[in-house]
């Protein structure tokens, strides 16, 4: 077993290096980073010289990647631009754990993300813990009643939950529910933030604020994931030994819950297991829209501005985690299911 | 049966327990308020009566607080690195510079006791020496005196190569030196009359010196200062208190400014667009920020705001080009220009499209009072003037095809612009509207990035169009300097690839007034010279207003005393009031 994890892992480092040059290389098509640094115009030539040259990018390309995967405080670089390379670099590189700085506001870009993954985590894991109840008990109640009047309700609704773009459902819950509600003179809704200014960032503020994004997350998946689970349950409960566990005479919700449920769930997990490694990436429609502090609305940002530092961070730190929770997922299916065995 | 019940009980069990999760959220958010306007209880007589005022608005309860909402996040707060219009309008709170400027772009002195000129004797006769007296009675936010000391090490930052400041200008091209002869006097010894310094010097003020020469000293570049993203220090109406990445922005009242504050708190909240139109709809926000011409209607009708107007030095136009080597032939006659222009009604596009909040322009400056020539008018409407020209160019429909030709040669002009879905409506109805003359149009859009894309090809500098539409204004606003877009020196090309000229538009005449005005440092004879160069571009059909492109805000209806300006949007935070 540890021999598997260590072979994963040395496995896994050519691999990361490889995503990282193959991002890398996309980032030079994304844009001049340079253009975004004019106050509302491109900057002037001079201008765009002199940043191009204080930020290393007038150098080839092999040598951009180079100073960002091990630094550059072994050489000396040019400032002031008389051509002669005075300055010694500071730069550790992503091999020594240094991410640069951003292009755009110059600050480290670990701490740019250090400072969202917080929020990202908490909007996301409530959103997932949302998910993963709401499909189970919509998937095991409907396949359980096939064809009553809610399995054929909530196969309907599916459909409609799961072709509606994200945005549109974010935009039409926070019309309806913040913006109508109040005028109806309901209770409503916050529309965008994270917590009320005049409030302050109380917990209660918090889970009140979180309602519609987590709402928004929750509505695509659930409605894909709980057919999901319906259909795999059906699946079993057509199988012999539940029939046999029937005919013992069981009782019907142990026979669901113990027998069958047990076993529709591998499949489910390996769906969530996937979900999981993009947790850190945060959800990019939903934060914008809502205006909440995460990853995702960072990427976005940052990708309109070509800032990519930061973007290469966020992309590798995704690489990492999917790496690292593939091999997670291996090793809980051979817990799981006694059949796969880890060599 | 039995277990059908069991589900549906566990069920409703579960989504009772979510409900109740949510419905006791709900009203901890309106019972809260009243905690939180604690401070103010004692001053605010509609803190008395929290309980009821709170339960029906949760959101209006603080009377202290204007909430402003901001589409795009600034990124740096420090002026020297600030790239965005976001982060600078903000220095009006917490960091004033030597002065700001009113509605009508006129200076209003702020550090400075007044604005120099020839006649007090600020500006020396040749133009060549800027003097700044600084008024004594004021002092950084933490007590420290503001010194001409602090404008000669912002000076000094500015230039150091270790610092990675976003731009030079215009301390690179003019200033030769700044000086401090005593703590209130600052001296700016230029290279040449530099016409443009009342915008262009300490435009985004001054850095405190005692805060950020130890951590230059120290860290060998102003680049990763802790206040740039936390500048406790300043200089202004309001103090910087925290900021929170993608979430928020609180300055609070600083009573110590000359013109102490009236309200106690600014908040600043990063939303999306989308979001930021619910909130201003809903009376949740104060002040919307950078807001679009479609939603003037709804803003005004939901009784919560009022849609405003601020002319900001923009102005949306076209752009055509004068490449002899890449454009359409007919280009080059002046009256097939002028019938471009005579064949758009572009009353009809601010009325139909922008919902009449604005107007064609008829120069490029009719945003930049005073320098917008008053005896020019657009181009009228005049569809048979346009057929009369055309004909009498020789364009016309030999073929039969509805478009004009001339020597096997069809009157079609490729028009191109970004993607932004307003242009594309006005291409299309401007595409009708030539038709109606017999003038092709092949419209085109482009990303941002390319069709900006001055290095890399783009569509303007390889000059692949007849006319490009996009929205600019000068580059100092409010000063008036555009030279870079019309010197034949800047015209773009193989030898001169960054040239700022992408039309290619060369006439030694306009040359001479560009270069005049630039070291012109008499403001009426500037004046001048701009009305005689907005007379040639209007003649010769260099550029062709489509609409005057102003700043666009929503003021919430509690909000009082908001006078937006051009260049320093909210120069007068001290005035702003909150009636409830």
């Amino acid at each position: 077993m540890v021999n598997y994890i260590l072979r994963r892992l040395a496995q896994a480092i050519p691999q990361l290096l490889l995503i990282s040059l193959i991002l890398f290389l996309l980032m030079q098509t994304f844009g001049d980073p340079i253009a975004s640094l004019g106050r509302r115009t491109p900057p002037r030539p001079a201008d765009r010289e002199r940043l191009r040259r204080q930020l290393g990018l007038d150098q080839p390309v092999y040598m951009q990647y180079l100073v960002w995967l091990v630094g550059n405080d072994w050489m000396k670089i040019d400032m002031d631009g008389d051509g002669v390379a005075e300055t010694p670099g500071k730069r550790l590189g992503v091999l020594r754990g240094d991410f640069g700085n951003s292009l755009i506001s110059k600050r480290p870009v670990l701490k740019l993300i250090t400072e969202r993954i917080p929020n990202t985590l908490l909007l996301m894991v409530t959103a997932e813990i949302v998910i993963i109840i709401f499909s189970l008990v919509i998937g095991v109640y409907s396949a359980v009643e096939q064809y009553s009047f809610f399995d054929n309700l909530v196969t309907a609704l599916s459909f409609v939950g799961y072709s509606m773009p994200i945005f549109l459902i974010a935009l039409l819950s926070m019309y309806l529910f913040s913006l109508n509600f109040k005028e109806w003179g309901l209770p409503y809704l916050p529309t965008v933030g994270m917590f009320d200014p005049e409030v302050g960032r109380t917990p209660g503020q918090v889970a009140l604020h979180m309602i519609l994004p987590v709402f928004s997350l929750s509505v695509i998946s659930i409605a894909g994931y709980s057919r999901y689970v319906r259909s795999s349950m059906l699946e079993i409960l057509g199988l012999d030994y539940i029939r046999t566990a029937r005919a013992k005479g069981l009782r019907d919700n142990l026979v669901v819950m113990r027998h069958a449920l047990r076993n529709a769930l591998l499949p489910f997990v390996t769906l969530v297991g996937l979900d999981i490694p993009f947790l850190l990436a945060g959800a990019v429609v939903t934060e914008s829209i809502f205006g909440w502090p995460g990853t995702g609305r960072l990427f976005v940002e940052r990708t309109a501005q070509s800032d990519f530092p930061v973007l290469m961070a966020i992309l590798m730190m995704t690489a990492v985690a999917v790496v690292v929770f593939q091999l997670l997922t291996d090793i809980a299916y051979s817990y799981l299911d006694p059949r796969i065995r880890i060599e | 049966m039995k277990r059908n019940l069991y589900y549906l009980l566990s069920l409703v069990v579960l989504a009772s327990m979510i409900l109740a999760a949510c419905g006791g959220a709900t009203p901890a958010a309106t019972e809260a308020p009243p905690a939180a306007t604690e401070p103010p209880a004692a001053t605010e007589p509609a803190a008395t009566e929290p309980a009821t005022a709170a339960a029906t608005e949760p959101a209006a309860t603080n009377p202290g607080t204007v909430i402003i909402t901001f589409p795009q996040e600034p990124t740096t707060l420090n002026p020297l690195y600030a790239e965005q219009w976001f982060s600078t309008i903000l220095t009006q709170f917490w960091l004033k510079g030597l002065w700001s400027f009113d509605p009508d772009g006129q200076p209003v002195p702020e550090l400075a006791t007044e604005v120099p000129s020839k006649e007090n004797g600020g500006l020396s006769e040749d133009g060549l020496t800027l003097t700044i007296k600084l008024r004594d009675d004021v002092t950084w936010s933490d007590g420290e005196p503001i010194t001409a000391n602090d404008f000669v090490f912002t000076y000094d930052m500015y230039m150091a190569d270790a610092n990675i400041v976003s731009s030079r200008y215009p301390y690179e091209d003019y200033v030769t030196s700044v000086e401090a002869p005593d703590d209130q006097t600052v001296v700016v010894n230029f290279s040449a009359p530099f016409a443009g310094w009342l915008t262009g010097i300490f435009a985004y003020g001054a850095i405190p010196e005692h805060v950020l020469r130890p951590v230059f000293d120290s860290e060998g570049t102003l680049d990763t200062a802790e206040w740039n993203i936390a500048p406790t220090v300043g200089v202004g109406p309001f103090v910087f208190k925290e900021w929170e990445s993608a979430s928020h922005m609180i300055f609070e009242a600083n009573p110590n400014w000359i013109n102490p504050p009236k309200v106690e708190q600014i908040f600043i909240r990063m939303v999306d667009d989308a979001a930021q139109e619910v909130a201003i709809l809903a009376g949740d926000t104060d002040i919307g920020v950078y807001l679009d011409y479609s939603q003037a209607e709804a803003i005004n009708n939901s009784g919560k705001a009022t849609f405003v107007v601020q002319p900001a030095g923009y102005d949306e136009g076209w752009y055509l080009n004068f490449n002899a080597e890449t454009v359409h032939p007919a280009l080059q006659d002046v009256n097939v220009r002028k019938a471009i222009a005579l064949a758009t009604d572009r009353e009809k596009i601010t009325q139909d499209l922008l919902g009449g909040q604005t107007e064609p322009p008829a120069t490029f400056w009719d945003s930049t009072p005073p320098f917008g020539n008053p005896d020019l008018e657009p181009y009228p409407y005049d569809p048979e003037e346009a057929q009369r020209l055309l004909d009498e160019a020789g364009w016309v429909d030999s073929n039969g095809d509805g478009t004009r030709d001339k020597d096997g040669v069809e009157l079609v002009l490729r028009y191109i612009s970004n993607d932004r879905a307003l242009r594309k409506d006005v291409k299309a109805v401007v595409q009708q509207m030539w038709a109606q003359v017999g003038i092709g149009a092949e419209l085109k859009e482009y990303g941002d990035d390319f069709f900006n894309g001055y290095a890399d090809g783009g569509p303007q500098p390889t000059g692949q169009y007849e006319i490009a539409e996009y929205s600019d204004n000068p580059d100092g606003f409010p000063d008036p300097d555009e030279s870079a877009t019309w010197l034949c020196s800047e015209v773009v090309g193989e030898d001169n690839p960054e040239g700022g000229n992408w039309q290619g538009y060369c006439n030694p005449e306009l040359d001479e007034l560009l270069n005049q005005q630039a070291t012109e440092t008499d403001p009426e004879a500037r004046k001048q010279l701009y009305y005689q160069i907005a007379q040639i571009l209007y003649d010769d059909v260099v550029w062709i207003g489509i609409w005057k492109d102003p700043d666009l805000w929503s003021v919430s209806n509690r909000l009082q005393g908001v006078r937006f300006s051009g260049a320093t949007p909210f120069w007068n935070a001290h005035e702003w009031t909150i009636s409830e």
